[in-house]
């Protein structure tokens, strides 16, 4: 269970679209700091400061490997199978409203 | 099993300009986009044509999307035979109705996938779905808008 503290630190660990955006990079595995930086158009102490955070409530965890820091999701996470469907709708809900934006960008330059 | 998911936005702009938007090449690319991924959208806009999107994060990882056109009704509706393709093979067919509907000035767009394996679907969720974001998700979704 999780007291409230640790919620809101969790809530505003999820509050920032690159430390979301570095929550579904990882979930289709792990990653270096390095591997993070280049698509998310950060410095490699950017990106230490968002994994530090997301590391704080146990999202995500790190490890050396070699000379580089390996990412990985953190053991918060929880294999809810009854939840699959949560993650396609954000998926078609995400472009849905990329494509309104887009559209409406567009239809103002009109 | 399967069934039906509804996703619904109002887009401040007429039916007319979505539309036109969703059937070429800025708005389909623009709808597949992520932050660092790749896009490539080609669209043959007759009924029986297919509007292919090949998107992913690398060419080692490409999901690739083919709907098939039943339907095209501008600006109103279109209808179209979906199948998602999967890096790991995996693959989904399902229907995808989209309408436009004109609301003031603006247009209510509304997108149902209609016929989703949902067995699949929740075997690929347990392959690699983060599932601290899903479950914390649970705490923050707000549901769905129900265009109805």
């Amino acid at each position: 269970m999780h007291c409230h503290a640790t919620l809101d630190r969790t809530f505003f660990a999820l509050s920032d679209p690159t430390r979301r955006g570095i929550l579904e990079r990882l979930g289709h595995g792990p990653a270096t700091i390095g591997e993070l930086a280049e698509p998310f158009g950060l410095t490699i102490n950017g990106v230490k400061k968002h994994v530090g955070i997301l590391e704080d409530v146990d999202l995500v965890v790190t490890a050396k490997v070699g000379r580089a820091r390996e990412c990985r999701l953190g053991p918060a996470q929880l294999d809810d199978a009854t939840k699959w469907i949560g993650d396609y709708r954000r998926t078609w809900r995400r472009r849905l409203d990329r494509f309104g934006a887009y559209v409406e960008r567009a239809d103002a330059g009109r | 099993m399967s069934e039906d998911i509804t996703f619904a936005r109002v887009i401040d702009a007429p039916p007319e300009a979505v539309f036109a938007a969703f059937t070429g090449q800025g708005g389909q690319e623009a709808f597949y986009s992520e932050p660092g991924w790749s896009v490539e959208s080609e669209c043959d806009l007759r009924v029986g044509g297919v509007w292919a999107v090949t998107f992913g994060r690398s060419r080692d990882e490409v999901f690739r999307h083919e709907h098939v056109f039943r339907v095209i009704d501008p600006p109103h509706r279109l209808l179209l035979d979906t199948t998602e393709s999967r890096p790991d093979g995996g693959v989904l067919r399902y229907e995808t109705e989209l309408t436009f509907q004109a609301r003031d000035g603006r247009t209510l767009m509304t997108m149902i996938h209609r016929g989703l394996p949902t067995a699949e679907l929740r075997e690929e969720h347990q392959a690699g779905v983060p599932g601290a974001f899903t479950r914390l998700e649970r705490v923050i979704e707000r549901p769905p808008v129900d265009p109805s």
